[in-house]
Formats: structure tokens, C-alpha cells, sequence
């Protein structure tokens, strides 16, 4: 995924904030889940298609106060674990399928 | 859900969700059936009414936004609503899964297609006691067992998760093998689960009849533990002498060599459930778990699920039980396997002896013993 690319969050999957530093992501379609801390909770919701993963990763290293550099390394990589999954998409993929 | 990430999300027993994760729900006080050990019939302290669909359909969207993520449908007997596909339909909308416990008598093509459609159904669970009709009816009634198979068959023909709870009794204990060879060869399950009939419901009439004395209990374990091993990972038990005879092995290893107490070990830490699940009975009442339905924590529609989750004193107590340690019942006094032993099911310890906080004398292991049984 690119710096310019703008994930979606599929609407199918459930966000359960479990505790204070631990939420799990869950595709009821699948039984998929994938566990995650409060920075991969920030990131999951801001996929919504209008901001890009570089507008998503400046939010979060503006609001979570010790990001580290490679933040975005991660972040992309925590995305694409969840694309895989079929829990994003691309807003293009979404713009592909109405057309 | 893949098995090391339920690992990875298995609570830590002293932390408490924001919501449950899972709710275990009767949805309905009928059965079609009147089985002999049935905890859910005769309990004192239970209305046996039905909700209309509209209190579940309401709730359920409750549910949906607390993030709950798995229901199990219970009963009495689930597929006996007229209105289940609706409360299904309801289950979908709110993103959750489902799965059932059932006698398997109901299940007919027409149901198993629908839920088959929804692609989120976990399993249905049919009860089966015998390997044949002569063993299973004894208890369950005539035609049961000719109806749960037709059930599992039903289920497989839509490719719908079948498993199979075994109860194990006085009637079927000789059945065991054939049991494991019915279910396991004939029918192709991957796999099925053995619990026992407990001092619980219908069965506090029936006990006399039904429950295994200490020379039957330690005869199922040995042959349990034997079936284990023909079938590896195939048996499984949460409870019952199969579970009993896993525990009870690793208790005495322990204590023969001397072994440092168990990390669960000395207090009251068998039931962790409180701290993931609910329940709820048919009559709208919030419960900690059908094993402990007198614990009324609220009504569904009335009190907001999470207040009772968070705030219900009962349930507090009953998560602070694994603080209770063993060392302070006179019941547990000088037992050398106390820093191995969990205190077993609240539910049955409330059954015998009219407390929850107290450990089950039904699973004690130095009892046991002293009464002359052996660990197989
Ligand atoms: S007396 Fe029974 S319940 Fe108590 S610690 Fe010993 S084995 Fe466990
Ligand atoms: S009370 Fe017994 S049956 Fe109920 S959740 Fe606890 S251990 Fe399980």
C-alpha cells in the first residue's frame, strides 16, 4: 500500500475495544479476527476512504505522543495485514466496483 | 477463528471485557423432549415463559453495538420457535455468530438451508447419549435418537458444523465404545465432547437412577481416558469423568512428586467465564450462566447490559471467588492436593451444597478417593 492510497474499512467487520490496550477486529462473515493495541484502533478508525495513509499516520503521530520513526512501516504493514484478511479496501476498489 | 489466535485472546482471568464477548441464551422454556437429567427443567427459581420475538430482535441490537461477537442458542429445545428464523435474521443484522444447542429432533432441510445461507453459523451441538435407540431413548425418550440422527444428517447434507455432546449415566456407561465408534466411524463427526449427568434440574428427581457411583465413574474415566488415546484430539470434556480423569491424573502426578502449587491452584479459580460471557434465560432475566439461573442480575430491555456488567454486585462476587482460597474450608482441611485444586463449577457446588462460593464436592478428588475410587 502507498503513502497515497486511501483504505477503506469494511463495514462488515467489528471493532471490539476490550480493554484499555487491547481491542480485537472481527469479520462475523469469516470468524476472522485479528487482535490490535490503541494505535491500530486510532488507524482502523480513520479508514474511511477520504484520507490516505500518509494523512492517517500524520494524524497518528500528532496524536499519540511517542510514535516512533518508523511508524509508518508499521502502520502500512498493519493495513496490509488487514487487506489481506479482506477487512480493507482500497477506495479505488470501491470506486472500480461502482463503475 | 484460527486456534492460536483464540489463544491470544483468551482474557487474563483477573481482567474484566468492556462487554462480553460471547452470550449463551435460552431462548425458549419448550422442548419437545423431557429427558430424565435435564438441568434446565424442575429449578425452583427459573419462570418458564417464552419472550416474543420483538424483546430478543431489541436486545439483539444492543448486542450488535456492544461488539458482542458470538451467541449460543439454547433452550429447552431452540429449533422449537416458530419465529427462529426471525430471531436469526436479527443476529445477522447485528454482525454477530451463532450456534446451537439442540436435541437435533426439529432440525429439518428447511431450517438447516437458511442457516446454512447465512454463512455464520459455528456449529450446531445435538445431544447424543447412545449408539443406538435402545441406549439413547432410555433417558431421552422414544424416537429421540432415530430424530437426532436424522438431525446430524440434515446438518452434514448443508455442510452445516455438527458436533455432538455425549451425557454420560448409569445407562449408557457400557455404550461408550460403541458411542465413539457410532459417532466417530459411522456418522464421520471430527470429533465430540462427554460431560456427565450432574445434581442439577430434572436430574435431582432422577439421581438414583442416573448418576455413576464411584465404581462407575471410575470405570467411564478409564474407559474415556482408553477412547482418548484410540482417538487422539477426537474426545474432548469440559466436565464429566473424562475431564475428571485428565485432572485428576495431573493433580496426583503433583503431589507424588512434590510438585510447586499450580498457577490456578488452592483457591477458587475453576470458572473464568464471568469475566467473557452472560447469559440469558428465556424469561428475559439476566444470569451469570445457565448453571447458576437463581443469580438474577437484571432483565433484558429493562437494565442496560453493560450497567449489569460492570456494576451488578452479584457478578463482582462471583469474579472475586477466585481470591476465596480452598485453605479457609473446613470441608478442604490438611487435603494434600489442595495447591493443585480449582474447586471445580460453582453451579454444581450451589446444587449440593446450597453455596456458590465453596468448592464441588462432586469433583473433589480426595472424596473421591476416600470412597474408594482410583485415578485410571
Ligand atoms: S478436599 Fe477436595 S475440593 Fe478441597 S482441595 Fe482437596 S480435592 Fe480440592
Ligand atoms: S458456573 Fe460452572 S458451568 Fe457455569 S460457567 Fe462457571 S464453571 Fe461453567
Amino acid at each position: 500500500m502507498n503513502n497515497s492510497d486511501k483504505p477503506i474499512a469494511n463495514p462488515i467487520v467489528v471493532l471490539r475495544e476490550e480493554f484499555d490496550d487491547w481491542a480485537v477486529l472481527f469479520n462475523p462473515d469469516t470468524a476472522d479476527a485479528v487482535g490490535t493495541n490503541p494505535v491500530g484502533v486510532a488507524v482502523w478508525k480513520r479508514m474511511d476512504g477520504r484520507r490516505s495513509l500518509g494523512d492517517i499516520v500524520s494524524e497518528i503521530k500528532a496524536s499519540f505522543t511517542d510514535t516512533p520513526d518508523a511508524a509508518f512501516e508499521e502502520i502500512a504493514s498493519f493495513v496490509n495485514t488487514l487487506a489481506e484478511k479482506g477487512f480493507v479496501g482500497l477506495e479505488a476498489d470501491r470506486k472500480a466496483a461502482n463503475a | 477463528m484460527p486456534e492460536e489466535l483464540k489463544n491470544s485472546m483468551a482474557p487474563a482471568a483477573s481482567r474484566v471485557m468492556r462487554s462480553p464477548r460471547d452470550l449463551d441464551l435460552e431462548i425458549t422454556a419448550r422442548c419437545n423432549l423431557r429427558c430424565r437429567y435435564c438441568y434446565f427443567f424442575n429449578n425452583p427459581a427459573v419462570e418458564y415463559r417464552d419472550l416474543p420475538a420483538g424483546e430478543w430482535l431489541k436486545f439483539f441490537d444492543e448486542l450488535g453495538s456492544l461488539g458482542v461477537m458470538k451467541l449460543t442458542l439454547a433452550g429447552g429445545e431452540p429449533f422449537i420457535r416458530e419465529d427462529l428464523r426471525e430471531l436469526i435474521e436479527g443476529i445477522v443484522r447485528n454482525r454477530m455468530r451463532f450456534s446451537f444447542l439442540s436435541n437435533g429432533v426439529l432440525i429439518d432441510d428447511e431450517i438447516a438451508a437458511f442457516i446454512a445461507d447465512t454463512g455464520r453459523c459455528e456449529y450446531v451441538q445435538v445431544s447424543v447419549d447412545g449408539s443406538c435407540a435402545e441406549v439413547h431413548d432410555s433417558c431421552r425418550g422414544p424416537g429421540s435418537f432415530e430424530g437426532a440422527v436424522r438431525g446430524i444428517r440434515t446438518l452434514q447434507r448443508h455442510r452445516i458444523s455438527a458436533t455432538v455432546r455425549a451425557t454420560i449415566h448409569r445407562n449408557n456407561m457400557h455404550d461408550l465404545e460403541n458411542i465413539a465408534r457410532f459417532l466417530l466411524d459411522e456418522l464421520g463427526l471430527p470429533r465430540f465432547g462427554t460431560n456427565s449427568a450432574g445434581y442439577l434440574g430434572a436430574c435431582c428427581v432422577n439421581a438414583d437412577d442416573l448418576l455413576l457411583n464411584i465404581a462407575e465413574r471410575q470405570e467411564a474415566m478409564a474407559t474415556l481416558l482408553r477412547l482418548a488415546e484410540k482417538y487422539p484430539n477426537r474426545i474432548s470434556a469440559s466436565a464429566g469423568p473424562l475431564s475428571e480423569g485428565r485432572a485428576w491424573r495431573r493433580m496426583e502426578e503433583a503431589r507424588a512428586h512434590d510438585q510447586p502449587a499450580f498457577h490456578n491452584g488452592g483457591r477458587l479459580t475453576a470458572c473464568g467465564c464471568p469475566s467473557s460471557k452472560i447469559s440469558v434465560r428465556a424469561d428475559g432475566t439476566i444470569v451469570p450462566c445457565n448453571m447458576l439461573n437463581h443469580i438474577a442480575l437484571g432483565r433484558i430491555n429493562q437494565d442496560s447490559l453493560a450497567d449489569v456488567w460492570h456494576n451488578s454486585p452479584a457478578l463482582k462476587q462471583l469474579r472475586n471467588r477466585h481470591a476465596i482460597p480452598l485453605a479457609g474450608f473446613a470441608f478442604c482441611a490438611d487435603c494434600p492436593y489442595m495447591p493443585y485444586c480449582t474447586g471445580s463449577c460453582p453451579g454444581l457446588a450451589y446444587s449440593i451444597v446450597g453455596q456458590v462460593d465453596h468448592p464441588s464436592p462432586d469433583a473433589c478428588l480426595r472424596r473421591f478417593l476416600e470412597e474408594g475410587g482410583t485415578i485410571p
